[in-house]
């Protein structure tokens, strides 16, 4: 395990490194001078030939992305472009955490409504519930988050004033946000659930113990569910990236001051390091996520070794 | 392998935990505290550094922190601020200012002569280079030689405590007391500036305002606390929750569900929200001092070289129609350059009329007519308004001059540089809102032939003539007379084409008493009038 461990990691060097040149090179030649940005109206070509050795940017590319590496690998972003007096390790650190609670939250509430759905559907199964659930999970997989987030605001805040329109901070504030991120994850969710519970029922060690006379409650908990959690592990893991990629509309419908907004307002104004360490930054978290739910496997199923 | 399992269990649950951990403080947004206003910000502020402050979120909170000398009122007036009073010389370059002696900065400190001289100084330094210097001390006496290292401004003197003397360049552009209305021509706290290093604005504020900043959360909102000692009088609201909230529909549906209590309407919602039971009430529409206007640039686009072509497409655009169907009748069809709401408005003056043979008759006598190559017109993209007026443009030269228009979207930053450069853009969609209400801010700085805004090279002796003669001129009517004619000068050669005047529109809750608007800046006047009476 431990080999395992060491080894995904280890490869996740390459692949941030990677994701660091396709950003890095992505920059450099995308229209758009840092330089003019920097120097807005003070741009004259002398200041700007200093700035741009001040910055390294005069240098060759080869050493430019070794530099670009080496302060990133000390969470060293260097400044936003737009903003010159924030260091874009400072955004980062204040933003992302923001981010991550949304995500963690709707993943959270997605995880908890999705099980019980597919546990309800499989087990009463062709039943009105299952029925009703499993259009549910159509129209949650069919209307994209920012349908939803618009239809949470019209009713529970505009209508109903129920829940605040947009913000971030106050307990209240939750509650839009994270169910307009939450309703396609729920669907997935639900619907692997269904599956995978549907398909333990079946087993023929569930009919013996069935026909030993246990309480179906009893054998739902102790043997259907750890047997079917693997897949419904693997989609949430799966749901944790959807939320973290979903925030970004999410967040600026309902003006939440997380790093997904951040992004977008960094592609808006073309504030190039802000973009670049963002993305970096998000390979990062799915890579993680990713890496998590490898090593649940081992937690939730003995027979899994790596 | 148990081991690993918890293992694994913990590092789940801790990140859970710690995802959902902290943030639970109060959001400035959801409820009301006793007092406290609430309007919001269109974008995180670069900066809250007046010299800098040149973007909408930084402008309005400097309006609340800071004091200038002489201020404007609702009506456009100028009116004592931090000065009581002022005196000029005979020939209108000494300017004395009498300052009040109850004026502090939040810091409990007093505000000195010293500290303008000091403030002044500041904002022309060339090692600072701030944003605004040169609009705000160019024309005073020292100027240029501080621009080649010369150190203080000579110009300006300390007389006593309270008695500051400002002494112009006999050349020094005209309308010297409206540009110190300029809300970024404040006063600073030397000693937080000085201790706070570059970023010194980040935790506190260096200004004597209404307001002193209390938090400012990045990308998320910030708050202001009343100055008790506020020299106009103590505010009567408690305190300025900003907000920042970047999409135009989230602050509407903000104010809708009662979060906030004085927004801008969107264009597009302004028919709606007109026709509203409830918020047709509460709107509030008055001109705004702001013009959208076409930069034709003869430097990129070759055939702009001959005034004549620049008239003729001038007569090819119905801004009427614009007006009208574009804009819903919302804006008015600009004639001249200078809007309605600054001092003098040339409201007789009737400009070029849309009139598409008259410009095709001027198309051939330029031997142009079916030779006028592509143009390209670039759009301010801070806006959606000069999307859609280049849009309506682009068709008209089209179907009138037979002329190809291609539109094209920049950045803002590249926008303003390509702009700033003027050897980028052949033509350029934007707009031109008063930071103080006098005509040299628009005629001076957009077409003079030495001002570095004149980004349509506009060079003509006889327009920088009279501009000189309006600054020179011994009375307010014979300086807006002069200016009249520099005007019409420019608008009959094309210099830069007049599109429309736009207008204000502005939601405000009814408990909300004693706002003060103007036709400048966001459309309202500090918040020390405003009261809050639920």
């Amino acid at each position: 395990m431990l080999r395992y461990l060491a080894y995904r990691v280890a490869l996740m060097v390459p692949l941030l490194l990677g994701t660091a040149l396709l950003i890095f090179l992505a920059g450099h030649y995308a229209p758009g001078d840092p330089v003019q940005v920097l120097l807005a109206d003070h741009y004259t070509p002398s200041a700007a030939a200093h700035l741009r050795h001040e910055l390294g940017l005069d240098r060759p590319l080869a050493a430019q992305f070794a530099a670009y590496v080496a302060h990133a690998a000390r969470f060293d972003f260097g400044v936003s472009y737009i903003n010159p007096d924030r260091r874009v390790a400072d955004i980062v650190r204040q933003t992302l955490p923001i981010s991550l609670r949304l995500a963690a939250l709707a993943v959270a509430a997605a995880a908890v409504c999705g099980i019980a759905l597919g546990v309800c559907a499989a087990v009463f199964r062709r039943s009105l519930a299952d029925r009703l659930i499993q259009l549910g999970v159509l129209a949650g997989l069919s209307v994209p988050s920012f349908v939803v987030a618009a239809g949470l605001v019209l009713l529970f805040a505009l209508r109903w004033r129920l829940l605040p329109v947009a913000g971030w901070g106050h307990p209240a504030d939750y509650a839009l946000p994270v169910a307009a991120l939450a309703a396609a994850p729920v669907a997935y969710i639900t619907r692997i659930s269904r599956a995978s519970v549907r398909q333990v029922l079946t087993e023929d060690y569930v009919r013996t113990a069935r026909s030993k006379g246990l309480p179906a409650g009893g054998i739902l908990a102790r043997h259907v569910m750890r047997n079917a959690a693997l897949p419904i592990v693997t989609t949430i893991g799966l749901a944790f990236g959807y939320a973290i990629t979903g925030a970004f509309v999410v967040e600026v419908i309902f003006n939440i001051p997380g790093m997904a907004r951040v992004a977008v307002d960094a592609i808006l104004q073309r504030d190039y390091s802000v973009i670049q360490t963002a993305v970096l930054v998000y390979t990062a978290i799915c890579t993680l996520v990713n890496l998590a739910v490898d090593l649940s496997y081992a937690a939730l199923n003995p027979r899994i070794r790596y | 392998m148990s081991v690993y399992r918890g293992f694994t269990a913990l590092m789940v649950a801790a990140a859970l935990l710690g995802a959902l951990a902290g943030g639970w403080g109060p959001s400035p947004a959801a409820g009301q505290a006793a007092g406290v206003f609430r309007t919001p910000l269109g974008g995180e502020p670069p900066t809250i550094d007046p010299y800098f402050a040149t973007d909408f979120s930084s402008g309005d909170l400097t309006l609340l922190m800071y004091n200038t000398l002489v201020g404007f009122d609702g009506a456009g007036r100028l009116v004592p601020e931090a000065a009581k009073s002022w005196d000029v010389s005979p020939n209108g370059l000494v300017y004395t200012f009498h300052l009040r002696d109850n004026v502090y900065f939040h810091s409990g400190r007093k505000v000195t002569a010293a500290d303008w001289k000091w403030s002044f100084e500041r904002m022309g330094d060339p090692a600072v280079k701030t944003e605004v210097g040169d609009v705000v001390v160019g024309g005073v006496a020292g100027y240029d030689a501080q621009q080649s290292g010369g150190g203080g401004l000579a110009g300006i003197k300390v007389v006593d405590p309270l008695t500051l003397q400002i002494v112009l360049n006999p050349n020094s552009r005209g309308g010297f007391l409206n540009r110190l209305a300029y809300y970024a021509a404040v006063v600073l706290d030397r000693d937080v500036v000085e201790r706070g290093g570059k970023s010194w604005f980040a935790a506190h504020d260096a200004g004597s305002g209404p307001f002193t900043m209390r938090e400012w959360a990045h990308n998320d909102h910030v708050s202001m606390a009343r100055d008790p000692r506020y020299f106009l009088g103590a505010p009567k609201i408690s305190g300025v929750e900003m907000p920042v909230v970047t999409q135009a529909q989230t602050r509407l549906s903000e104010y809708q569900a009662g979060q906030l209590d004085l927004v801008a309407v969107p264009l597009a919602d302004f028919q709606r929200i007109k026709s509203d039971a409830v918020m047709g009430k509460e709107l509030l529409v008055f001109p705004r001092a702001q013009i959208i206007w076409l930069g034709p640039n003869p430097r990129v686009y070759e055939p702009f070289k001959d005034a004549r072509v620049r008239r003729a497409f001038a007569l090819a655009i119905d801004k009427a129609k614009i007006a009208r169907t574009v804009f819903f009748g919302f804006y008015q069809p600009a004639a001249s350059i200078v809007p309605p709401g600054i001092p003098g408005f040339y409201s007789g003056y009737k400009g070029l009329p849309y009139n598409p043979a008259q410009a095709k008759k001027l198309l051939d006598e330029a031997g142009m007519t079916g030779k006028l190559p592509p143009l390209t017109m670039a759009i301010n993209p801070i806006a959606g308004d000069y999307q859609m007026a280049a849009e309506a443009t682009a068709a008209m030269l089209k179907e009138n001059l037979g002329v190809d228009v291609r539109l094209q979207r920049a950045e803002f930053a590249s926008f303003q540089q390509g702009m700033n450069r003027r050897t980028v853009f052949a033509s350029f969609m934007t707009g031109w809102a008063a930071d103080y209400l006098d005509y040299s801010d628009y005629l001076d700085l957009l077409l003079y032939s030495k001002s570095p805004l004149d980004r349509v090279s506009y060079a003509n002796p006889e327009f920088d003539r009279l501009v000189d003669q309006a600054n020179a001129a011994a009375t307010d009517a014979a300086r807006t007379a002069l200016y009249h004619k520099a005007e019409a000068l420019a608008v009959e050669e094309g210099a830069m084409i007049p599109m429309v005047f736009t207008q204000f529109a502005l939601l405000k809750k009814p408990y909300v008493q004693g706002l003060q608007t103007t036709g400048a800046l966001s459309g309202y006047l500090k918040f020390n009038t405003v009261s809050i009476q639920k």
